[in-house]
């Protein structure tokens, strides 16, 4: 070996690796382009609407796309596209916090589980497999019969359908890591369990549990728009992709635009998040190469 | 085998007992009082509140209530209900019990048919024009939720071509678009799992033997292939039904379907909720129940996954 080929740093750099597989992938750049415009549209977009998504045109009900409405308006003379663009705001809101709660809760009880082994370990296991694939809408009945339909219902809801599936993923890295001897090294040391909690599982398990986790935000933004299209999450007058479709439904003869555009935003942008993050973990999972 | 059901049944009492309680708290511990929902403009009828409120147990302290509520659910008695006061939940219940199991039995049949169905064909044709096609239909079939399915279909079917009623619920005709709703994300995920399920088997030792014994393809497919994707496929019956569920809550509401889920929603914003949680009671047991189902016959199937579950 060279003293040059030694200088130059080959494929272990992690992050170009990375970035080299995931621009191979087309469904990442598909997905992952949606996914920016999205975003950029929610951050940016309802500073650039010529109406505020809550103000009635009462003489203006129900119209076909105009220049002043580009996407028409809905019953009550709202700019459909105002609300579709802030619709955006609110659903990418909504997943955040979703993933925000599952995450942390996940970690902690994925860890102790992971981590303690045991009889712990089998209580929680037990319960998350009972718990996994629950249908959200029933837990969120439950939800909004205590505490009324609202955005808050859609977030406890969808926290409780999803920290099972992510506290299972977080245990099956820890049982990984916890065979390291660096962890070993730690218990000799004498180390709190609680430190090594902190210090030695969490920095390893977070990078890879960030990037499944997003894996579910496609989902998370659909669970919600079922929700408020059952009228038991985002409440009126908030503009909320789901509630959109449902109050277009009716109009559906007549006025197809509401319901139509509203469908189209909310199923490209799901499309966009299932193809980057379906993506992303074939991309950063060795296991799928080559498959 | 009786010890690992003993034990799996044992596993379900914490989550139904959590149900339990969650359930009647949200029944009979809310705050503001039921009988003036169910009396609604003769709130001043100070008699007929205090007759209501005795026959419905809401007179007697919060313990007793909560006792009643168990015994009476322990013996399928899920209470009166409040927006049709005095008629027992059961009652409300009948029509709707009839229906949606039926949606999504049909909706299943369906979902697994056309998922299996095509799942084969893109493995068998991988990397070719139909697989691609078939992919990009997954992906949107997954994607899209049912409701926004629908916004397109009844356009297109209903309105744009006349050719399937709108709504309603009864007819053969009635019925084809909310199946096919509910079948659409179900039948991608089949066909998902199918596909690759059946590109790991197709690459097996005895696909191979089969072939080279000079085996029909098609029965190497049929037989020898299909056989051991089936098993994969049943665990995930599960994850299959949960989708199915809530699907059912939002076909039923799109196509003004009486059934239970159209019922649970209702009931609801009606403030009825003994219904509202008969409702989650039976689904959540129904589901807890499947995935017990599948468990079992799982470990009858699969003499590993007994042993690895802890079963003598």
């Amino acid at each position: 070996m060279t003293a040059a080929t030694q200088t130059t740093r080959y494929p272990i750099d992690g992050w170009r690796l990375v970035l080299r597989r995931l621009a191979r992938q087309r469904n990442v750049l598909i997905g992952g382009a949606i996914v920016l415009f999205v975003v950029f549209v929610a951050v940016i977009g309802p500073s650039l609407m010529m109406h505020s998504p809550e103000e009635t045109d009462l003489f203006n009900p129900w119209s076909p796309p105009t220049a002043q409405n580009p996407l028409g308006t809905d019953k009550l003379g709202r700019d459909i596209l105002s609300r579709l663009v802030y619709g955006a705001r609110v659903s990418l809101l909504v997943a955040g916090a979703v993933l925000a709660i599952t995450l942390t809760v996940a970690a902690i009880l994925g860890m102790i589980a992971g981590y303690m082994g045991g009889r712990i370990d089998a209580f929680l296991m037990r319960f998350v497999d009972i718990m996994l694939a629950f249908p959200e809408v029933v837990i969120a009945i439950l939800i909004a019969s205590m505490i009324g339909s609202g955005v808050l219902t859609v977030i406890i809801s969808l926290a409780l359908v999803w920290w099972p599936g992510v506290t299972r993923l977080t245990r099956s890295f820890v049982l990984v890591i916890r065979e390291e001897l660096y962890i070993d090294a730690a218990i000799v040391a004498g180390t709190p369990t609680w430190a090594i909690f902190l210090r030695h599982l969490l920095p390893n398990i977070a990078a890879p549990l960030l990037v499944r986790a997003s894996v579910g935000v496609g989902f998370i933004v659909m669970a919600e728009a079922t929700l408020s299209f059952l009228g038991l999450g985002i409440q009126e007058p908030v503009p909320s992709w789901g509630g959109m479709i449902r109050d277009g439904l009716p109009a559906l003869r007549t006025d197809p635009y509401l319901a139509i555009f509203g469908s189209l935003a909310l199923g490209i942008t799901i499309i966009g998040f299932n193809l980057l993050g379906d993506g992303l973990r074939d991309a950063l999972d060795p296991k799928l190469q080559g498959r | 085998m009786l010890r690992f059901v003993a034990w799996r049944l044992a596993g379900l009492v914490p989550v139904l007992g959590i149900v339990l309680v969650a359930t009647f708290l949200a029944t009979y511990a809310l705050p503001g009082d039921p009988v003036l929902v169910m009396l609604s403009d003769h709130s001043s009828n100070v008699e007929m509140a205090n007759r209501l409120r005795a026959e419905y147990g809401l007179d007697q302290p919060l313990w007793k209530q909560f006792f009643n509520y168990i015994a009476g659910v322990a013996v399928g008695d899920f209470g009166m209900s409040y927006r049709y006061v005095r008629i027992p939940v059961v009652e409300v219940l009948s029509d709707g019990i009839k229906i949606s199991p039926i949606l999504a039995l049909a909706a299943l049949a369906a979902a697994a048919s056309i998922g299996v169905g095509a799942g084969i064909l893109a493995a068998i044709k991988r990397n070719s024009g139909i697989d691609t096609a078939i992919i990009l239909i997954l992906v949107a079939g997954l994607s899209i939720p049912n409701f926004a399915f629908a916004t397109f279909f009844v356009y297109l079917f209903s309105i744009k071509l006349g050719a399937l009623p709108v709504a309603g619920w009864g007819r053969i005709d009635q019925a084809i678009l909310p199946v096919a709703i509910l079948a659409i994300p179900s039948a991608a995920y089949i066909a998902r799992l199918t596909r690759t399920f059946m590109l790991e088997v197709l690459g097996q030792d005895y696909i191979r033997t089969a072939r080279a014994k000079g085996l029909a393809e098609r029965v190497v497919i049929a037989r020898h292939a299909l056989r051991n994707i089936l098993v994969p496929l049943l665990t995930s019956m599960g994850i299959i039904f949960g989708g199915l569920i809530s699907g059912t809550f939002v076909v039923e509401t799109i196509f003004n379907i009486p059934g239970l889920g159209r019922l649970a929603i209702d009931s609801v914003f009606a403030r009825d909720y003994p219904v509202a949680m008969a409702i989650v009671m039976l689904f959540t047991a129904f589901f807890v129940l499947i995935n017990l189902a599948v468990d079992v016959a799982y470990a009858i199937i699969d003499p590993r996954i007994r042993q690895r579950m802890g079963v003598k």
